[in-house]
């Protein structure tokens, strides 16, 4: 049976929701206390953290006065919010249409594939998650991948290899397996 | 009277003095433009940039770079524009240039006095010695009101907007009063550019005649047809003449606030347009008793939150409302009572953007362009299948065939135009028959299709229609912001049953089901989401009924493309012994090797992803598609050894 | 006082109204499911009460229209029906229907209204629609049936009148819309089991825990 409301956060670390709570009245401190902020304040919130932790949502809530369901409701409603923590690097691909006539299904098949989790998903050690966005509006170079803010245009099956190629090399020179030349 | 003439001088006094700066600033030394808007960047802009810059420095010059917007010529970006001056030479286009390119063109011709000819698109001007980009069909057959200054000013700097008269519309409408204004608009038969067509002088009339303390003008950004980015491009390119557009706007329905509603998935259009908006408030257009006048207006902006549905004007006042952004019954209509219970006037960002146009060319001018009944200019983003995908403002009245063929070069890779899809979700699909009608706001509703926001999907005979509408109704039934029994459930059926369809599993009845089905969506629900979400169903079976009958009795997709209804295999004939090309691109091992030594591919193992047939070098061209599946040829594994 | 025609039949009524209270006042079925009459804007979310009115050229919803002096209404043109069996049959296609488990005294308001519009309970053509949603979702001291919920909004509205803050709310969106219950925690939020919500339901989407666990025995023995 599932608990109303609970479903959210999952995967998130008692720390983190700590550490989201420390920063939270910082934040929260930026906006005038109206229920217009509410969406503005969501979106500097997942700016900062990347996702809406229950803390969060019952916290702007608080800030508003206004109940944990409203701010449920109105979060839950909109494409933008994320309510578990996503992967280092985000991968969006673009389903407007210019790119589903050109095979964005493909290139999505092809990362989902690569990396063994579906659209929606993170991988199981948070490096990677893939999301499918609405038309970015760079139709002209379809078909379209955002990864990481950084609009990639026409996106190919070999270009996904080279990236996840360039990831790794920087995954393994953060966790000190390569070492660079400046160090 | 000394007032409204203090304004016009003080407006003519900065006009004169920020030419003269820019003059100064320029002095000789040659500028280089380059475009950095969203899709300039996804094609390399800000490599070049650097390429550009480092050999700028690298060869000791002097040269002023300028970031611009887009010029609408998305196939050929990045772009630059190279002016000169000491060489006698006009301004000289490139295109595609990449960071290679740029170094040499840099040095050929700022070191070498050369202009690399071999990468030049155009000169800007008419010229003795280098061909003018005007010879291009496309620059000949467009028509450009709104995107004039696209891509040739900076959209950062409001000097360069100023120094072409920009604000100008707005000091001579401060001189006048808020009635002439909206008379001026409503003779100029200008009609909102977001996709109904309403005539927006009306609307601004109404808008003026509501009694209140308070007025609200909302321009709405929230530019979510996939396939559709004029909006985007717009504020990216010459942001100042929309806040010109829209404090027109404000002076004449007598608003104080105005709130741009902008998409938070174009983050550079919202950069540039709050650099904008600092900078007008700064040389005082926006702000408090503009440009000496009595008359003030705070500006805003608002990041929509990724729902397709709030560019609906009464979901889009809800979002900012901070609630869920679910339409609401109109009347009571927004310039009656919207946001926050104020009368509010929701106008399309090209809507305000033509208005400063107007207001300086008057009412006449802009009727004599386009048709009767839809005057002046449409612009459109045409992308898909075309070899010159890109944006193209035209007259209003201009033919699909021009746009397509013409103007964007035609199909691409030698294939034949099916079908175009216009307006989105709420548009339709029109096939070849369509090609010669003049297209305005009322023939493309008469054929079953919408303006919408302008986004024009040209597909090749590869574009299944059938899958077509299975995409739109899934964008639409994504979008569905639940609340009415039509969209919410009713779109849902209709995803359902054409996912059916595409799968093979489709029966006659079906067909029957689609099109009551969305008869009733389109009469029963609520919001204008939901009364034109059928449309892409409609006009493909009213367009393409063939396909679904061949989807639906013989379980076959004749352009090959429902990937449940065909199969690839490699023609043995063709491939080439001993060519592994295909092998390593199959992303499943489902490609063997046969007694011959060629290729085939293991049906049970295919996933149908198509890369095979990518990677198939060109000359071989040995992988094929079959529909329906059966008629693929069996190949035996060979058993391993 | 407004004068109407409604069927044939010459009305009386007040003004400010609109067609559907004009209607429902006057003994005369319309049938709806979100309308409420506390509610001041109209919700016009469900989409059964069109009736044809003389001078548009097709159905309306009822629920949106204010009587008027003169006004000629038909309740039962074959547009009107057509459109309201459309929209029942969508909604139908979400609600499983099973007699036996369903604690709505019979008949309820949906058979009520598929007998008036003369059409059967299942969705026929229309298949069911598998939402792959839980069967029941614990609000604290109510579980909430999500397949059977019509989103009338009914319950979310008759909460917010009761508690200044709306303790219910819609959730997510689509075909996907819920209503839920997120607590922040806070002590103004706890639901105070006045049932309100339940009472107002039209389809038994949401239960005080007590039925709630009589209702499982029932369909055990059921099962």
């Amino acid at each position: 049976m599932e608990v109303s409301g609970q479903h959210i956060g999952h995967g998130i670390r008692e720390e983190e929701e700590q550490a989201i709570s420390e920063k939270l009245p910082e934040i929260l401190g930026e906006f005038s206390r109206e229920r217009s902020s509410l969406l503005p304040i969501l979106q500097r919130i997942q700016e900062a953290f990347k996702f809406l932790s229950p803390g969060a949502i019952k916290a702007v809530a608080e800030y508003l006065g206004l109940s944990g369901s409203e701010v449920y409701g109105v979060a839950t409603f909109y494409n933008q919010f994320r309510f578990h923590p996503p992967g280092r690097h985000e991968i969006k691909i673009c389903m407007g249409t210019a790119c589903h006539v050109k095979g964005g299904d493909v290139i999505l098949e092809n990362f989902e594939r690569r990396l063994g989790i579906k659209e929606g998903e993170t991988t199981p050690d948070r490096e990677y998650s893939i999301e499918r966005v609405a038309c970015v509006g760079c139709c002209a170079l379809a078909p379209v991948a955002v990864v990481d803010d950084k609009v990639i245009g026409y996106m190919q099956p070999s270009k996904v290899e080279g990236l996840f190629l360039q990831f790794e090399i920087q995954r393994k020179i953060r966790e000190g397996q390569i070492k660079t030349e400046a160090s | 009277m000394g007032e409204r003439s203090e304004i016009g001088d003080r407006y003519e006094t900065l006009r004169r003095r920020i030419k003269e700066e820019l003059e100064n600033e320029q002095n000789g030394v040659p500028t280089i433009r380059i475009t950095m808007s969203t899709c300039a960047r996804a094609a390399g802009a800000e490599e070049t940039r650097k390429a550009i810059e480092d050999a700028i420095a690298a060869f000791g010059l002097s040269a002023k770079i300028i970031p611009v917007g887009c010029l609408g010529h998305c196939y050929a970006e990045p772009l630059i524009i190279l002016d000169y001056p000491t060489t006698g030479l006009p301004p000289i286009c490139y295109h595609s240039v990449n960071a290679g390119k740029a170094r040499l063109i840099i040095q050929s011709y700022l070191q070498e006095s050369d202009p690399a000819f071999e990468y030049i698109m155009g000169a800007m001007e008419e010229n003795d010695l280098i061909p003018p980009v005007t010879t291009f069909p496309r620059f000949g057959l467009e028509e450009r009101i709104v995107m004039t200054h696209c891509g040739r000013i900076n959209p950062w700097d409001i000097r360069e907007y100023i120094a072409n008269d920009g604000y100008s519309a707005l000091a001579a409408a401060l001189t006048d009063l808020p009635e002439r204004i909206i008379d001026e608009v409503e003779k100029s038969g200008l009609r909102g550019r977001g996709g109904a067509g309403f005539p927006t002088g009306r609307k601004w009339r109404l808008g003026r005649a509501q009694e209140s303390n308070r007025k609200v003008v909302i321009c709405n950004a929230d530019e979510g047809d996939p396939g559709a980015y004029m909006d985007r491009t717009i504020i990216e390119s010459n942001p100042h003449q929309l806040l010109e557009g829209i404090a027109i706007c404000a002076y004449a329905v007598g608003a104080d606030t105005a709130i741009i509603y902008i998409r938070a998935e174009y983050p550079l259009a919202v950069k540039t347009i709050e650099q904008a908006i600092r900078e007008a408030k700064a040389y005082g257009f926006l702000g408090e008793r503009i440009l000496g006048s009595d008359f003030s207006l705070d500006v805003k902006i608002f990041q929509g939150s990724g729902a397709f549905v709030c560019g609906e004007e009464t979901a889009l006042i809800q979002s900012i409302e901070g609630r869920r952004g679910m339409p609401q019954h109109r009347p009571p209509y927004p310039v009656e009572r919207g946001l926050w219970g104020y009368p509010t006037i929701v106008n399309n960002v090209k809507t305000f953007s033509y208005v400063p146009s107007i207001i300086n060319k008057g009412a006449e001018w802009f009727q004599s362009i386009g048709t009767e009944r839809s005057p002046g200019t449409a612009i459109f983003s045409i992308v898909g299948n075309v070899k010159h995908p890109g944006l193209v403002e035209v007259a209003m009245g201009t033919t699909l065939r021009t746009l397509i063929f013409d103007i964007c070069g035609g199909i691409a890779n030698k294939k034949t135009f099916k079908a175009v899809q216009i307006g989105g979700p709420s548009g339709g699909c029109l096939s070849e028959v369509f090609l010669d009608t003049p297209i305005d706001f009322d023939s493309l509703t008469q054929v079953g299709a919408m303006m919408g926001s302008g986004g024009m999907v040209v597909m090749d005979e590869d574009s299944c229609m059938v899958d077509v509408a299975r995409y739109f109704l899934d964008f639409t039934q994504k979008e569905s912001c639940g609340k009415c029994t039509f969209c919410r459930i009713g779109t849902k059926h209709l995803l359902d049953i054409l996912d059916r369809i595409t799968r093979g599993k489709g029966q006659e009845e079906d067909l029957k089901i689609l099109e009551d089905l969305s008869r009733d969506i389109k009469q029963g629900s609520l919001c204008g989401l939901g009364k034109t979400a059928p449309n892409p169903v409609i006009t493909s079976i009213r367009y393409f009924f063939d396909e679904y009958v061949a989807h639906v009795r013989d379980k076959r997709c004749p352009a090959l493309k429902c990937r449940s209804l065909i199969a690839y295999y490699i023609d043995l004939e063709r491939c080439a012994r001993g060519c592994e090309a295909c092998v390593g691109s199959c992303p499943v091992e489902a490609i063997f090797t046969t007694k011959g030594r060629k290729k085939a591919i293991d049906q049970s193992l295919c996933v149908k992803c198509g890369e095979c047939m990518v990677a198939c070098p060109k000359e071989y061209d040995a992988v094929l598609r079959v529909s329906p599946p059966e008629l693929a040829p069996i190949i035996e594994r060979p058993p391993m050894r | 006082m407004v004068k109407i025609t409604v069927d044939g039949k010459k009305l009386e009524t007040e003004e400010h109204l609109t067609v559907l209270e004009a209607c429902l006042q006057n003994g005369i079925f319309i049938p709806n499911l979100c309308f409420l009459k506390t509610r001041p804007h109209p919700h016009a979310s469900c989409r059964l009460c069109f009736v044809s009115i003389e001078g548009y050229d097709r159905p309306i919803t009822a629920c949106t229209e204010r009587v008027r002096d003169g006004l000629v209404v038909k309740t039962d043109t074959p547009e009107v029906r057509a459109l309201q069996r459309s929209a029942f049959k969508l909604l139908m296609s979400l609600h499983p229907c099973n007699a036996k488990l369903c604690p709505t005294e019979k008949p309820c308001l949906l058979m009520r209204i598929a007998k008036h519009i003369g059409v059967g309970i299942n969705p026929k053509p229309l298949e069911r629609i598998n939402r792959g949603l839980p069967d029941f979702v614990d609000f604290g001291s109510l579980y909430y049936v999500p397949n059977r919920c019509v989103l009338c909004a009914r319950c979310i509205h008759t909460c917010r009148s009761i508690n200044k803050r709306p303790l219910l709310t819609f959730a997510k969106r689509g075909i996907m819309t819920m209503v839920a219950y997120f607590s922040s925690g806070n002590d103004s939020e706890v639901c105070s089991n006045c049932n309100a919500c339940v009472d107002i339901c039209p389809v038994a989407a949401l239960l005080p825990k007590s039925a709630f666990i009589n209702f499982l025995e029932a369909k055990e023995t059921h099962a």
